[in-house]
């Protein structure tokens, strides 16, 4: 077996960590950063891209590039049509409970050439698949087990899609645990305290609150809440906003603003709340050169916009954002039963919470200074990681009773929800239900499982139906049909039936109303293996063409050389019959024929390397450098 | 919307002898083999059995709690990650209903409620619940009130501040009638304690139905609660 790492899958930056020793720590990737940008591309020869070059994609190629994907995970299109307003997703008109997103293909930017479809699991995988390789990289060895973090809020079907990501790259996923959860894992670690604490999760794409009573070692959730849509994104997007108002203004003729620009400006508008973050204002200076063609004003190729954004102004802007997490604090605390003065400590977590406004309305709230001297990007990782050990058998004094974050109900008579596992039930969570028949000779019963708070099941989310098949024929309600409804520790449910009258398990058939099938799955397994040896052959073929045109130039060099002469007429012939042959194979796409004529060249030219070698030694003693020779 | 509990489901007839699935020792219905020390399969779904304690009503909520963590400690999947495929399952089963159990118990009236449930003594009021005797005109009076504050909301006009004020009134008034309800249904737990365990059917039945009668009248008061509420903040 491999090792086993914690990892957290972030809306705007993904971290690997892994724990030796009780320290958690997060491993670095190539460029020497931990945050590894959650963005994947696909470059114009079909290859995928991952991280921060492809987050550099993103200002190049939009059309191929894709960030904040994990807003799409475990949704349907119908959920995110508002997003796709703000966000440059381009979704596969035939996507429907599964969403599919298009990359590459775009006819205003290059190439047709390589464009492929994804769905949200796959593309995480890529992710997934990168921070793996940092991790073996880091330790020499195969890394095939994870803990993955998810926002608390996240509903099944989100969760259902992380698992398949884990799964899709090649982990096997060992728990989900709530983000919040894990980041307060890292926060009590070297601190052993008890109390009471709120940990509030402002990260890219998601909010988190989670109110944890710590006693003696075990961290249990008394509730949660959130909004698995509200981040920094929505700043950034808001920014963004502002900044094409303030330069439409500047242009007569308005053009839209096509996918480059935005990104752009994206780029920039993320600059500046970063840098309002610790500066009073920001000087920000629009050029409309630095915008790709095609935007300028009329005539107007040189304009440039400058002007002073103060901390105040941004803040104004934003504040409706920010008050929009404070309502789900305010839940969680009611459903806690408890008071914000009842709160022993505050952390924060997620990048978002670097903002003055986040940390004053926070401060305001409970009445007390947050906790915010962990790194607020490290911390879900490290607890991830701290998870990840705790099930490997490494810390033993630290356990985590979490709970489900939404009502588990079930359609009853009229569309209305029967509730069965409250929200904020800790997990593992069951609930058990008797269905009948309610005609005679009815063969097979239909059950609706649906997770929310609302009375009706069309305002609630539809999670799966369930048939109860095959039921022996039997007069009407006489039938006893045992349903278990659980809930493990990943906060998934699982359904089991038993017939009451001969004590026998009884079929369910599941067909989830979001994701993928374990069919497609499987099939994306297959497909991602096969996906990963064109990868291989494409790089072995690159490699193998770069060493051939190295060659094929040294040699072409070398056959010119004076002392060349030394060679007899057919070693000469030889060396040229392989140079030609070699020219025409690099042409083709097969990496193991050209590797084949390299190494027949290599022996051809034995002899000539040997002359070279000879000359070039008495050159030297001539008097003569090397690199004259 | 208030579910049903799941009754218990007796998983081995009785009389019947539990053994150890993996070194057959007898297991008397514990969560480990005490000669082998391997999870078992949960006897019973039996919320107090699962805390370790007896039938009781007046229950101390930090006994509970440290019999709830202690338990966890010992049954949570985290322990059984590297164990075999029957353990991890047994261990799910069990931290569920263990779970399930806390969930339940740490509530007095949900208690009550499962306690009378397993005692085959839960009777809920008809559908169309009856307001009890003594309520029945200060009902009559709230419910007029509420339809013609419906009304006037309905037309879009401002609640006249009299309105208002009179169903902030009927608001306490209410909340004090809960918290009586409530008074009573603990002081009531003392009578259900009292009695011996293994009390004979006819000594539980008169304790069983004082406590049905009060959840009901609890349970009538609290949805004209409720509908106080969603008439406020509408």
């Amino acid at each position: 077996m491999g090792k086993v790492v914690g990892i957290d899958l972030g809306t705007t930056f993904s971290l690997v960590a892994y724990t030796e020793f009780g320290q958690p720590n997060c491993i670095q990737g190539p460029a020497g950063t931990t945050l590894c940008p959650s963005v994947v591309s696909l470059d114009e020869d079909g290859q995928v891209v991952v991280g921060e070059l492809a987050r550099q994609r993103l200002l190049t190629h939009p059309e191929r590039t894709i960030y904040s994907v994990k807003r799409l995970m475990g949704r349907g299109v119908e959920d995110v049509r508002e997003e796709l307003k703000i966000f440059p997703f381009r979704i596969d008109e035939k996507s429907k409970n599964v969403i599919r997103v298009r990359l590459g293909g775009g006819a205003e930017h290059r190439s047709n050439r390589g464009e492929r479809v994804f769905t949200p699991p796959e593309i995480s995988a890529f992710i997934l698949r990168e921070l793996k390789s940092w991790a073996e990289t880091f330790f020499g060895e195969e890394v095939d087990r994870a803990v993955i973090t998810v926002p608390a809020y996240f509903n099944d079907s989100q969760r259902q899609a992380t698992k398949d990501a884990g799964t899709l790259a090649g982990l096997e996923v060992l728990r989900l645990v709530n983000e919040p959860t894990a980041a307060s894992l890292a926060y009590g670690l070297d601190k052993r305290r008890n109390g009471r604490i709120a940990v509030y999760d402002f990260g890219g794409g998601t909010f988190d609150i989670s109110i944890l009573k710590l006693k003696d070692g075990i961290f249990e959730v008394q509730s949660t809440n959130g909004d698995t849509h509200l981040g920094g994104d929505d700043i950034d997007n808001l920014l963004v906003e502002y900044l094409v108002e303030k330069l439409n203004a500047c242009f007569e003729d308005r053009q839209p603003l096509d996918a480059l620009v935005r990104q752009h400006l994206r780029k920039q508008a993320i600059q500046i709340k970063h840098e309002l973050s610790v500066k009073e204002t920001v000087a920000v200076h629009l050029a409309t050169w630095d915008l790709p063609q095609g935007n300028h004003g009329s005539g107007a190729d040189k304009l440039q916009l400058s002007f002073d954004l103060s901390r105040a102004e941004f803040e104004q802007m934003v504040e409706p954002i920010i008050e929009r997490t404070l309502g789900p604090v305010r839940l969680a605390l009611k459903d806690a039963g408890l008071k914000p003065a009842e709160i022993d400590e505050v952390v924060l977590v997620g990048g978002s919470t670097r903002m003055p406004l986040v940390r004053r309305r926070v401060e305001e709230l409970f009445g007390r200074k947050p906790h915010c001297e962990l790194n607020p990007d490290e911390v879900v990782a490290l607890g991830a990681a701290v998870q990840a050990d705790i099930l490997e058998g490494g810390v033993k004094d630290m356990l985590l009773l979490d709970v489900t974050p939404l009502s588990l109900g079930i359609e009853t008579m009229g569309g209305a929800v029967a509730r069965i596992i409250p929200r904020n039930s800790t997990i593992p969570a069951s609930a058990s239900e008797m269905f009948t028949t309610a005609v005679e000779g009815q063969t097979s019963i239909d059950i609706h499982v649906l997770q929310g708070e609302r009375e009706m099941a069309r305002d609630c989310r539809s999670l799966a139906r369930f048939q109860l098949k095959p039921i022996a024929p039997a007069p009407a309600g006489l039938p006893r049909i045992e349903v278990k409804f659980l809930i493990d520790a990943n906060g998934i449910l699982t359904v089991a039936a038993a017939d009451l009258h001969t004590g026998r398990e009884q079929k369910v058939e599941v067909k989830p109303s979001y994701g993928l099938s374990e069919a497609e799955i499987e099939r994306m397994i297959e497909e991602s293996f096969t996906f990963a040896e064109q990868d291989f052959k494409q790089r072995q073929l690159v490699e193998a063409r770069n060493e051939a045109e190295a060659i094929l130039k040294a040699t072409e060099k070398s056959l010119g050389d004076e002392s060349a002469s030394l060679l007899g007429a057919g070693e000469r012939a030889a060396i040229e019959a392989s140079l030609a042959e070699l020219k025409a194979v690099t042409t083709g796409e097969d990496y193991k024929k050209i590797r084949e004529v390299i190494d027949q060249l290599n022996q051809a030219t034995y002899h000539l390397a040997e002359i070279l070698m000879d000359s070039a030694v008495q050159a030297t003693l001539k008097g003569k450098k090397l690199n004259e020779v | 919307m208030s579910k049903d509990q799941p009754k218990p489901t007796t998983l081995t007839p009785e009389g019947a002898v539990l053994l150890c699935w993996s070194c057959q020792a007898p297991v008397g219905g514990d969560a480990f083999c005490r000669s082998c020390m391997k999870i078992q399969p949960p006897a019973q779904e039996d919320y107090y059995l699962a805390l370790g304690l007896d039938r009781k009503l007046a229950l101390a909520a930090g006994d509970l709690e440290t019999r709830f963590h202690e338990m966890s400690w010992k049954l949570h999947p985290d322990n059984f990650h590297k164990a075999s495929v029957l353990e991890r399952t047994l261990s799910l089963k069990q931290s569920s209903i263990l779970n399930d159990a806390y969930r339940t118990l740490r509530h007095p009236v949900a208690r009550t409620e499962y306690l009378l449930r397993i005692e085959g003594a839960r009777r809920e009021g008809a559908k169309k619940q009856q307001a009890p005797q003594d309520l029945l005109e200060e009902v009559f009076a709230l419910n007029e009130f509420l339809d013609e504050m419906r009304m006037e909301k309905r037309a879009g006009h401002a609640v006249p501040e009299e309105l208002a004020g009179r169903l902030k009134e009927a608001k306490k008034n209410f909340e004090a009638k809960l918290k009586k309800v409530d008074d009573e249904l603990t002081a009531t737990f003392g009578n259900w304690d009292a009695l011996p365990t293994g009390a004979a059917a006819e000594a539980k039945k008169p304790v069983l139905d004082r406590l049905n009668a009060i959840l009901n009248r609890r349970s009538y008061i609290r949805n004209l609660l409720e509908d106080v509420q969603e008439v406020m903040e509408v």
